[in-house]
């Protein structure tokens, strides 16, 4: 099985994956970098931030990109109403 | 064989050495066990309770999606079920993480030494309590710890159970496993895991890698995780 490799960049910098995980696929290392941002945003949630503009690439042995996840493709955001317009 | 297993007792009480030869006797079947083997299978009948002599193994429970939450971790002195003993079956799954080497007390042996040895018999009834209480400190870890606290508390829990067993240089010690199987410990993915590792590193006070733990700054550690060692029961009492 393929290994990969999930850096993290957000605002506490770069956080390398020197580890890595052996993964069947390509769809199941997607999986894995979705899972963890909620993981890691949730973590920050409890603090009271929340802070989207992070993202994190996975990398193959040869250290190429395979794919970005943008932690906004996480979630699915719901904003409340702006007041005035309520009924 | 068992000089672990002693050790850890004695660290708490005085064991004679007609105890000691009780349990050199109790003790049989040594095995090897290699890394990532489910040994037991919850739900499975019982009749004999394993004790660990080398490697690292842990007790875990998976969910239907395939998370998995190890429960404890079992270093060498470590009855991996004595629990098993008087429940006869297991709620959860144990598994090897390193190569391993265990021995086994069979219940009737044990059954006896309950009849026979009654100090030894409250000994082993600590080490179950001492389990017990480690799974609460668990519970604070996983229920309100963050990230990083959660890390650096097993880090410190490790460094104190292993010291007991005589495993430590230093302050540094082995620690066979990877990122994913920490994350399981402490309820984190492998990549946040991964983070909070690194935030652990930057301030100088603890780095894993490649199945070592090198700690920089016990202190600081210890303080980031608000380790208290009372509920490891670390001093002599009378049993």
């Amino acid at each position: 099985m393929p290994r990969f490799y999930f850096d993290i960049f957000n605002g506490n910098g770069r956080t390398p994956d020197e580890e890595g995980l052996e993964l069947e696929s390509h769809a199941a290392a997607r999986r894995i970098a979705l899972d963890s941002v909620r993981s890691i945003i949730a973590e920050e949630a409890r603090d009271g931030v929340i802070d989207l503009g992070g993202r994190i690439e996975v990398k193959d042995n040869a250290a190429n990109v395979l794919m970005t996840v943008d932690f906004v493709e996480a979630f699915e955001l719901r904003m409340p109403v702006a007041s005035g317009n309520r009924e | 064989m068992i000089e672990r297993l002693l050790r850890k007792l004695a660290a708490r009480d005085d064991i004679s050495p007609e105890e000691e030869a009780t349990l050199t006797d109790l003790i049989t079947d040594v095995e090897d066990v290699p890394a990532r083997k489910t040994v037991i299978r919850k739900g499975e009948r019982l009749n004999r309770s394993i004790l660990l002599l080398d490697g690292l193994m842990c007790r875990y429970k998976d969910l239907r999606n395939g998370r998995r939450q190890i429960t404890a971790l079992h270093v060498p002195g470590d009855f991996l079920d004595l629990h098993g003993f008087t429940l006869k079956q297991l709620d959860h799954d144990v598994m090897s993480l390193a190569p391993s080497r265990v021995a086994y007390a069979s219940h009737e042996k044990l059954t006896r030494l309950t009849e026979t040895h009654p100090h030894l018999t409250r000994m082993l009834w600590f080490s179950t309590n001492l389990d017990a209480a480690m799974h609460r400190e668990w519970e604070l870890t996983l229920g309100q710890r963050n990230g990083s606290a959660r890390a650096a508390h097993l880090l410190c829990e490790l460094r104190e159970r292993l010291d007991i067993v005589g495993m430590l240089s230093g302050n540094d010690f082995d620690l066979p496993i990877n990122q994913t199987e920490m994350g399981e410990c402490i309820g984190l993915t492998v990549v946040h895991t991964n983070r909070v590792l690194r935030e652990l590193r930057e301030e100088g006070a603890a780095t894993f890698a490649k199945g070592r733990v090198i700690i920089q700054d016990l202190e600081k550690l210890k303080s980031w995780a608000e380790f208290d060692p009372s509920y490891l029961y670390l001093g002599r009492e009378p049993c």
